[in-house]
């Protein structure tokens, strides 16, 4: 039905600041982008130029090829779900869901049939006469959507829509989400700083930090190849450890002074970055041989965090600051003061340069899908 | 928070009928006198009971121009409540808009204009009675109904009030409505009115007792028996000069003056403890 295309988008707000650096993004036809990035780094604000509520201070915005920059939000076609649901406290349901489209002129009979329809659709057919304050927070919430989804708009807008529900909800109305946008096939762009929402939702998920896209790809790619440690760091949990390493002729010298081959082509001397997530490090048991290629890294578990499925080790690296997190196996019989010897796959493992870059050139072959 | 000890509830409600007893002294005083006739309120102290004058008297003083005045008091009330209704009508009209402008919208010296409207908070009519007499007298609005309403129509505190109900509407609320194709004249009308219904009947009941209760401004303005107002005229009837003081009159004027702000409390707290028990944000 609509496809979105930002080019160079930069917002500017009145005291000066400037929340969006020039953002370029095409939203496919039907697609669905989650937005994810720390606070502050200006999902909103994008999300907000999107809909018309901030001005855009320059760039792009057009929508199926039709520049927006200009029109009002009414114009633009789009619906917008809020954190908080911003329904209309003194109107019941029904009217809540009907306001946008009376005010479009839509006729009575059309109003009623439509919000019915999506009443239908949303399990709100015996709340239509309520007012909003009479509904649990989930119901508000499918209130918020039917207000939008009744629009039948180009395109639908969510700020952090689930964030106020209880973690059980929460998932419920998830996987409700994803079941009415692929079957209503509308374009959206949702914003969410939950991890779990942004990788099971997003057709392509956007990282941003601090006004910038880091990264655009689907889930499984910005798992596998983040482009910058940003996105090494931000996608995955718990995240990804990060050890220093410089260059020695062909091998990288790890903190506690082992080495791991890598392909030629680095500068000798120069100090990079090497990341591995806490499920890709395998911890060897007593007599296992030492798989071919990669480091064994000795750490001291000083921490233990049971998850069931997955045991949590924070252990000690000679030589590493921080301390590096280890997914075992439920069953794994680490104990707090135990030594892990941890193998370290060349594969699975990430190098950054100093500009926090993803370095792709050692790499012998390429990694597969599936997590470790 | 409510104790359940029988005594304490005993002595609350008889401190309780007490206070209302002294507050209610008063009026029934001026009630009861207002039921007598010249002759027997001044041959005797002032009557604890009801005398048997009294509709003969309230019926005298609807009916037939009251001497000194030279109108009935039927006029009197309706040109009371032409005045009270304007002012509180105008004040929350025009504090409504100026609030909106001041909270909704962005342009060049918001702030300024909030402050300024916010100072006059310090300047009620008594102080500048003078140059607003002069302006009014000079628009020929002297014994009128828009020369009793218009100096006082404008409203520092209503707009502060509604200002600071406004500031508590949360930004989604407008931003959604922009969404949903609602114009600012629409935004109005289809939300900011309703929500601010409870508001709006507290301020009118507070507006026109203030409207009701004006002395000053009227006295100064009408010389004309037409636009006399029922407050102004209760003072009127003291003056008589050498002859004995109707009180039977005034007593019985004060009566009926006191019926139609006491009808509008009557009336809007239905609405407004409504409002307030059943929150609407
Ligand atoms: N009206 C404004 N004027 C000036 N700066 C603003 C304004 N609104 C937001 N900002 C700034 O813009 C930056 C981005 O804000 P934004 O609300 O988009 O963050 P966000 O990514 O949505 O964060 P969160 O996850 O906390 O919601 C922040 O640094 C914020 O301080
Ligand atoms: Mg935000």
């Amino acid at each position: 039905m609509a496809t979105l295309q930002l080019s160079a988008l930069q917002k500017r707000y009145a005291n000066g600041f400037v929340a969006l650096h020039g953002v370029d993004l095409a939203v496919e036809d039907g697609e669905l982008i989650v937005i994810v990035g720390p606070s502050g780094c200006g999902k909103s604000t994008l999300l907000r130029t999107l809909a018309g509520l901030e001005s855009i201070t320059s760039g792009e915005l057009t929508i199926n090829g039709r520049r927006v920059n200009e029109l009002e939000p009414a114009e633009r076609d789009i619906a917008m779900v809020f954190q908080n649901y911003a329904l209309y406290p003194h109107m019941s349901v029904f009217d809540n869901m009907a306001y946008g489209l009376k005010n479009r002129g839509v006729p009575k009979d059309d109003i009623r049939r439509r919000v019915n329809a999506t009443a239908e659709l949303l399990d709100l057919g015996a709340l239509l006469d309520r007012r909003p304050r009479q509904l649990s927070g989930g119901q508000r919430q499918r209130v918020a959507m039917g207000r939008a989804i009744v629009r039948e708009p180009q395109v639908f807008l969510f700020d952090e829509p689930l964030s106020n529900l209880d973690a059980k909800l929460r998932v419920q109305m998830r996987l409700e989400i994803r079941r009415l946008q692929k079957r209503l096939k509308v374009t959206s762009v949702y914003v969410t700083h939950d991890q779990t929402e942004a990788m099971t939702l997003a057709d392509r998920l956007v990282v941003m930090n601090a006004g910038r896209v880091e990264q655009c790809g689907t889930p499984m790619a910005l798992y596998e190849r983040p482009a910058t440690r940003f996105v090494a760091g931000f996608i995955g949990s718990p995240a990804m450890n990060f050890l220093p390493v410089t260059v020695h002729g062909e091998r990288l010298r790890l903190p506690d002074g082992g080495e791991l081959t890598l392909a030629a082509g680095l500068e000798a001397g120069s100090a990079l970055t090497l990341g591995v997530r806490p499920e890709h490090l395998v911890a060897l048991d007593e007599g296992d041989a030492t798989p071919e290629g990669g480091a064994v890294i000795q750490a001291t578990v000083e921490m233990i965090e049971p998850l069931g499925a997955d045991t949590l080790a924070y252990a000690r690296m000679e030589g590493l600051d921080e301390l590096l997190v280890v997914r075992l196996h439920g069953e794994h019989a680490a104990g707090e003061g135990s030594v892990l010897r941890l193998w370290l796959s060349p594969e699975r493992s990430h190098l950054f340069g100093d500009d926090d870059r993803r370095i792709e050139a050692h790499r012998a072959t390429p990694v597969t899908g599936s997590r470790g | 928070m409510r104790y359940q000890r029988p005594g304490l509830d005993l002595a609350s409600h008889l401190l309780l009928a007490v206070g209302c007893g002294l507050f209610f002294l008063p009026v029934w005083l001026a009630f009861t006198a207002s039921t007598h006739s010249m002759s027997d309120l001044y041959a005797n102290v002032a009557p604890l009971w009801v005398g048997d004058a009294g509709l003969s008297n309230y019926a005298r003083l609807i009916h037939d121009p009251v001497s000194g005045l030279g109108t009935d008091v039927l006029r009197l009330l309706a040109n009371s409540m032409v005045m009270a209704l304007g002012i509180a009508v105008g004040k929350i009209a025009i504090s409504l808009l100026a609030a909106y402008a001041i909270v909704f919208f962005r342009f060049p010296l918001r702030r300024l204009c909030f402050w300024l409207i916010f100072i006059t908070l310090m300047l009620p009519v008594e102080v500048r009675i003078l140059p607003t007499y002069e302006v009014v007298a000079d628009l020929h609005l002297l014994d009128s109904y828009p020369g009793l309403i218009l100096p006082l129509i404008a409203s520092a505190t209503a707009t502060f009030l509604l200002r600071q109900f406004y500031l508590t509407i949360p930004p989604e609320l407008v931003e959604a409505a922009r969404i949903d194709g609602a114009g600012p004249w629409r935004f109005l009308r289809d939300i900011l009115l309703p929500l601010s219904k409870t508001n709006i009947a507290a301020l009118f009941v507070i507006m026109f007792i203030y409207g009701w209760n004006q002395y000053l401004w009227p006295l100064l303005i009408t010389t004309n028996a037409d636009y006399l107002t029922v407050v102004v005229s209760l003072k009127r009837l003291l003056t008589t000069g050498d002859a004995l003081v109707p009180w039977q009159d005034v007593t019985a004027t004060a009566m009926l003056a006191m019926g139609p702000p006491v009808l509008v409390i009557l009336l809007m707290q239905r609405y407004f403890v409504k409002g307030l028990v059943e929150t609407e944000k």
